[in-house]
């Protein structure tokens, strides 16, 4: 027989049966339409959080810790203290053995200059950030203001909404979030730029008069504490990220450092921070480190790792990452196979029904002279014909509903001030393997009823009423 | 061995297992019948006579005993070989005629050339020369609930000899029909024998109708080959 006839037997005799065909088809695109929409969200995520990474270009980054410079538990302001302990964990016993007169490592001014030079990095800034209200018009907010050299901010590390980034390291201009401006009422964050933003910061007053409030007022509670106003220029508008986790950058005010260094503030995010500035020497609890690309990121952490610093690279977690969300795919593969099952059942009771039916049909095939082979591909050709139609359709079901509920997540989303996100991928591999494998499992469905069909005895079935 | 014989069979014997109980259709048959001949089998229901045509058609296998059909062995073919000697040697007309009532009497007769791998258009046309032959032209787009006994078993001797076989057997193919149409029948069978040459083996009841187109009788009695009359019309 012709491969163009076992397709043409297939559809004609599906074609008679229109009804039931279109039942078990509507199985099958039900489960390949939930099996496609599950997965197409797994890989929605996936792209998501990766391409957001690499737009960021966070794959290039190494986050640098002192050993011994600061808690290593319960410090809000580090952006992944686990990432930072597992480095830990993983160093030499005799490494981590206080020795008495091994001087103390710190992330200074010489450990900057220093880092600059190591081979592959492309620059290095420390992380700052100390606590201020910023004030627009009538409104303030309390947040944290972190100090990034215009270089960094000018990277692709800072998504930019509107505006630009400030000209340099010592103009009086910083960069805001938007989520922040809403906060502030601002309706239109893209009008931001230019407008004139104060920022307060709190100083230690030691005056006279404020010495002896303190000293009179009720219950002694009152601090040596003032504020201090300085007058920015918003310049810039950054977007705000669709998700948290370890980035160098998730402050809501960005400024230059020879702006802050101008200013007089406390810089401090904790009670430990004191104790640390007691030795003399300005340091920083976490210094981030920019490599020229993804593949520096090894050596570059492996030279730091042996000057004795802690370390934390995002490459590090992209095994980890991938693990995760294979676990992901596997869970939502699993959930979207329960309707293919049931699907796949319904096709099996079509086509036992349909070799029933057909049961002195098979007989005269074969008395005409069709070979077992001839009558079991008939079927077969059946079978997958309600593979392919159910798969294609199945996609374009998986495809229209997740575009809905896109839709629908994506109007709720921006009620919160979330970006657009696309929460479902489709890649090209995604379409054809969904199709393929709707029809490969009406293939397997099919196998059982049509050697049933083969198997027909010709002298019973022609005897058969 | 009869060396000139077509048809040679040879203690054939067929038994049947239903559950604990075996049930010999046929003991022991030994015949031969040459090339051109058209044989007529007749006997009692339960005979045999349906049972020696499924095995000379190679719809079924023999017990113990052999077929010989133009020299060669079929009771040792294998499966797929036997469908193809269904195919290309053998045409088979039945008593219910065993149509496709899905297919037109177009379709039905071009049937047997979709498992010879012939093409569509060459199928039709092929088809549509035969239904010619057989007198049903214009009914080639009727199904065949819609047409009468006779023309259906007419379909269904087009379809039979569509893929130009040597050999027809025909299991009681006037046992639906009225006496007139019977005749028709027989006379289109007898037709095919003395014009084509075409080997005819033909079970049926009418025992009077077929003496007057066979060229010899074989009566069937509990399996066995009870009476043998060589009648003389021969092609």
């Amino acid at each position: 027989m012709r491969i163009s006839d076992y397709i043409g037997q297939a559809c004609g005799n599906l074609w008679k049966k229109k009804l039931r065909t279109s039942l078990t088809i509507s199985g099958v695109v039900i489960g390949v339409g939930a099996l496609v929409s599950m997965f197409a969200f797994g890989q929605g995520i996936q792209r998501n959080i990766t391409d957001q990474f690499k737009k960021l270009d966070l794959f290039n980054y190494i986050n640098v810790f002192a050993r011994d410079g600061r808690p290593r538990r319960g410090h809000s302001s580090d952006p992944d203290e686990d990432g930072g302990r597992m480095e830990e964990d993983r160093a030499p016993r005799a490494e981590r053995a206080e020795d008495p007169n091994r001087p103390v490592l710190r992330l200074d001014a010489q450990f900057l200059e220093e880092a600059k030079k190591i081979d592959g990095v492309e620059a290095v800034f420390p992380e700052m950030r100390f606590p201020a209200q910023v004030r627009l018009g009538d409104r303030e907010e309390f947040t944290l203001v972190q100090v990034l050299p215009a270089e960094v901010c000018r990277s692709g590390l800072v998504k930019l909404r509107a505006g630009a980034c400030y000209a340099s390291d010592d103009v009086n201009e910083l960069v805001i979030s938007d989520s922040l401006l809403r906060r502030l009422r601002v309706r239109e964050p893209e009008m931001a730029p230019g407008t004139k933003v104060e920022v307060a910061t709190l100083t230690m007053d030691f005056s006279l008069s404020r010495l002896l409030r303190m000293v009179f007022s009720s219950g002694g509670l009152d601090l040596p504490l003032a504020r201090e106003n300085y007058a920015f220029t918003a310049v810039g508008v950054v977007e705000r990220m669709g998700f948290g986790g370890p980035i160098p950058v998730q402050s809501d005010v960005l400024i230059p450092p020879g702006a802050a260094a101008k200013m007089r503030k406390l810089s401090l995010t904790s009670v430990w921070d004191l104790f640390t500035r007691a030795g003399g020497t300005t340091s920083y609890s976490t210094v981030t480190v920019r490599v020229k690309s993804p593949q520096a990121v090894g050596p570059v952490k492996k030279e730091l790792e042996s000057r004795g610093f802690r370390t934390f690279a995002l490459m590090d977690q992209l095994d980890q990452m991938r693990i995760g969300f294979l676990i992901m795919d596997m869970f939502l593969i699993a959930v979207g196979m329960i309707g293919i099952t049931v699907a796949s059942l319904g096709i099996v009771n079509t086509m036992v029904m349909s070799i029933l039916e057909r049961y002195r049909e098979i007989g005269i095939m074969k008395a005409v002279g069709a070979t077992d082979g001839d009558v079991q591909r008939i079927f077969l050709f059946e079978s997958s014909t309600i593979g392919l139609l159910g798969g294609l359709f199945g996609l374009g079901l998986g495809w229209a509903v997740s575009m809905v509920i896109n839709a629908i997540v994506n109007t709720l989303m921006a009620r919160q001030g979330a970006p657009h996100m696309e929460y479902f991928s489709f890649p090209w591999w995604l379409c054809l393997g969904a199709v393929a494998f709707s029809i490969f499992v009406s293939l397997l469905a099919g196998v059982y009823p049509t050697r049933r069909a083969a198997r027909v005895d010709p002298v019973v079935a022609l005897r058969h009423d | 061995m009869d060396v000139d014989a077509f048809i040679e069979t040879r203690d054939l014997t067929k038994a049947y297992t239903f559950g604990a109980v075996e049930v010999t259709a046929l003991r022991g048959v030994t015949l031969s019948i040459a090339r051109g001949h058209l044989v007529g089998v007749t006997g009692a229901s339960g005979s045999g006579k349906s049972t020696l045509v499924n095995l000379l058609g190679g719809l079924d296998r023999p017990s113990s005993g052999s077929i010989r059909v133009e020299g060669r062995q079929i009771s040792d073919l294998s499966k797929k070989e036997l469908a193809l000697y269904r195919r290309n040697t053998v045409g088979m007309i039945f008593q219910s005629f065993n149509l496709v009532n899905a297919y037109t009497a177009l379709e039905n007769v071009a049937f047997p050339l979709l498992f010879a791998g012939v093409a569509k258009k060459e199928r039709l046309r092929r088809a549509a020369e035969i239904l010619h032959a057989v007198g049903l032209e214009a009914r080639k787009d009727h199904r065949p609930p819609e047409l009468s006994g006779g023309e259906q078993q007419r379909v269904a001797i087009a379809r039979a000899l569509v893929n130009r076989p040597r050999i027809l057997l025909a299991d009681e193919p006037t046992g639906n029909l009225d006496s007139k149409t019977s005749r028709q029948i027989v006379e289109i069978l007898s037709e095919l024998n003395k014009h084509q040459g075409l080997t005819i083996v033909m079970i049926s009841h009418e025992r009077d109708l077929l003496r007057e187109y066979a060229s010899e009788m074989i009566r069937l009695h509990d399996g066995a080959v009870v009476d043998r009359e060589v009648l003389g019309q021969q092609a």
